[in-house]
């Protein structure tokens, strides 16, 4: 049995119809931010449900967050009354994108089956669990009843092995982008990705957490990092405590052999061009290309790991005249520690423009748009036309490194030329 | 929908890796029904600016609404008149929606580039084939869960839960 098998088994609670693949299972948390759930608002009320367990759930605002348009206002003042009418936790909104919340939250543990109302809630898998977007009606059911329909996913087990290149101009994304070269937009389809980690000195959990998050955008349903001492780690610095790995649920017989190894060692810089993210080139291919804007946020490339990047390769320089460098932290954590480190300081220096943590330019909402043949190089996990503005725009995948070398020269840049 | 009438449009030919984005802008997420219409396409390219009237069928090639969770990406289909979608593969999370929405979306391989836009076809629910003017095509049979779906008009509907939001 794969380690995702062992997960939903263990969620099951009741057959679905006879002859069907799928059954009943109840999610350990559930992700929910106003842009989804405030369409289910309605339905719910006339179903004559309410929220059945309010302790496995995450509600987050993250995408009208502050509101653009006095639309969205209202859109999300209904979501803040009914949390508020529901008496549920509204502690999580305003914390951040929902998918970075999670991961900071001590509720999310190794082998958990998670469902949220956004596509990239399979970052969740950085950490160890099942976890899945669905639609507003899938999620009505899951928040209204505790349970989503799900079958058992075919399994793909991949390898890491060698030592990442860290001193080669490689950021936090590459990986992420690798995966999308190798697999193609629909080559995980339907699947789980199950990874484990053999790298020499280990991937940190910001790799993992940019990696699985990108996981759907290959088509793979689920996107589950072996929990390891890395894990551990992460889940030790968060809570304070340490984990106890019997709870995870994981195979006895171990991960055992990989259907695909890959040698991280060689990863060299990488873009994927507009509008497929799984067009990806070494940077060098396309160098030169002029650029309006650098984005270097989202749950996919806005955390702190990646917020350091850029702030190493602008300390003490400027952004080229005319270039926007938006930065977007992921979350107030992840903001609070850049400011601390000191990374906001060196990045608003450098003629960077840094806004509150939001899904924002990457979903194409609001503070960092394009415009008609702009071309955007952004850290974010989609290139597609129209997804952050007009659909003649140009947007280029890359790391927060790459961006920020971009950003440097208004021109896309292997961040190797502009190391200092 | 019932299992015996034929499911009849005209085709609506879009290509392979068409994704939500582009399928519905984000722009026009929104609560008012007619404001979600207008977003229909509105990013795939050629289409921008074009109405849709009538009843159509979908046909489109490989990873079909791959991208957000966004249901308004599927709820727009039901609100244009689509009566079904059919399509070589899927986007996983767009699939589900359209079903839980009671929208029947088929699977039929290699009927990329077999249909013209604006053709008259059929579905024939008994024989599981899609007709067109120039031939017929097997479709894939669906799983008993996804079947019972449809045929009840949607999840809430199979669950027996009143639905505010059906059209």
């Amino acid at each position: 049995l794969s380690y995702t098998s062992r997960i939903l088994a263990r969620c099951r609670v009741e057959d679905g119809p006879e002859g069907s693949a799928y059954f009943w299972a109840e999610p350990d948390l559930l992700l929910g931010h106003e842009a989804t759930v405030a369409l289910l608002l309605d339905r719910l009320e006339a179903a004559g449900l309410s929220v059945r367990h309010p302790e496995r759930c995450l509600f987050a605002a993250d995408h009208f967050v502050p509101p653009a348009t006095s639309e969205r206002a209202g859109i999300l003042r209904r979501y803040l009354d009914w949390l508020d009418t529901q008496g549920l936790d509204r502690s999580h909104v305003f914390q951040g994108i929902s998918h970075q919340i999670m991961l900071e939250d001590r509720r999310l543990q190794p082998g958990m089956f998670v469902a949220g109302a956004d596509s990239h809630t399979t970052m969740a898998g950085a950490l160890g669990a099942a976890a899945a977007g669905f639609g507003s009606t899938d999620m009505l059911v899951a928040f209204g009843l505790g349970r989503v329909a799900v079958r058992v996913p075919e399994v793909i087990k991949l390898a890491f092995v060698g030592d990442l290149p860290r001193d080669r101009g490689i950021g936090t994304r590459d990986l992420a982008l690798s995966m999308m070269s190798r697999f193609g937009q629909s080559g995980l389809g339907y699947r789980s990705l199950e990874v484990c980690d053999r790298t020499t000195t280990g991937l940190d959990m910001a790799v993992r957490a940019s990696f699985a998050n990108q996981g759907v955008d290959a088509g793979a349903k689920f996107c589950v990092w072996w929990p390891d001492h890395v894990t551990s780690e992460f889940i030790r610095a968060r809570d304070g405590v340490s984990p106890d790995p019997s709870q995870w649920n994981v195979p006895e017989e171990g991960f055992g052999e990989p259907d695909v190894e890959v040698d991280v060692s060689d990863l060299v810089p990488l873009v994927a061009r507009p509008p497929d993210p799984s067009d990806v080139v070494p940077v060098g291919q396309v160098a030169g290309t002029p650029i309006h804007q650098a984005f270097v946020g989202s749950c996919a490339g806005g955390r702190l790991e990646d917020i350091a990047e850029a702030a190493e390769v602008l300390q003490g320089r400027q952004v080229a005249t005319g270039v926007r460098l938006v930065i977007t932290p992921a979350s107030r954590a992840v903001y609070l520690a850049a400011l601390r480190a000191g990374h906001v300081e060196t990045l608003v220096a450098a003629g960077a423009q840094v806004t509150d943590s939001s899904c924002g330019a990457c979903g194409g909402i609001d503070k960092g748009l394009l415009g008609p043949g702009e071309v955007c190089v952004s850290t974010s996990n989609r290139n597609f036309r129209g997804r952050m503005g007009d659909p003649d725009a140009l947007v280029y995948l890359a790391s927060a490194r790459t961006a920020a070398a971009s950003a440097l020269m208004g021109r896309l840049t292997d961040p190797r030329e502009v190391s200092q | 929908m019932t299992g015996d009438l034929p499911l009849q449009g005209q085709a609506l030919v879009l290509g392979h890796d068409v994704n939500t984005d582009e399928l519905h802008p984000s722009r026009f997420f929104s609560l008012d029904d007619a404001r979600v219409r207008s977003g229909f396409l509105q990013a795939v390219p050629g289409r921008r600016g074009e109405a849709i009237e009538g009843h159509r069928i979908v046909v489109a090639g490989r990873n079909f609404g791959i991208g957000s969770s966004r249901e308004t990406g599927a709820r727009v289909f039901v609100l244009s008149g689509v009566q079904a979608v059919v399509a070589e593969s899927y986007g996983r999370i767009f699939e589900r929606n359209v079903m839980n929405l009671g929208l029947p979306a088929f699977v039929c391989p290699g009927i990329h580039g077999k249909v013209e836009e604006g053709e008259a076809l059929s579905i024939d629910l008994q024989t599981r084939v899609l007709i067109t003017t120039k031939g017929t095509y097997p479709l894939q049979s669906v799983d008993p869960y996804q079947q019972a779906l449809v045929d009840a008009g949607g999840l809430m509907a199979w669950l027996g839960l009143s639905d505010g939001a059906s059209s």
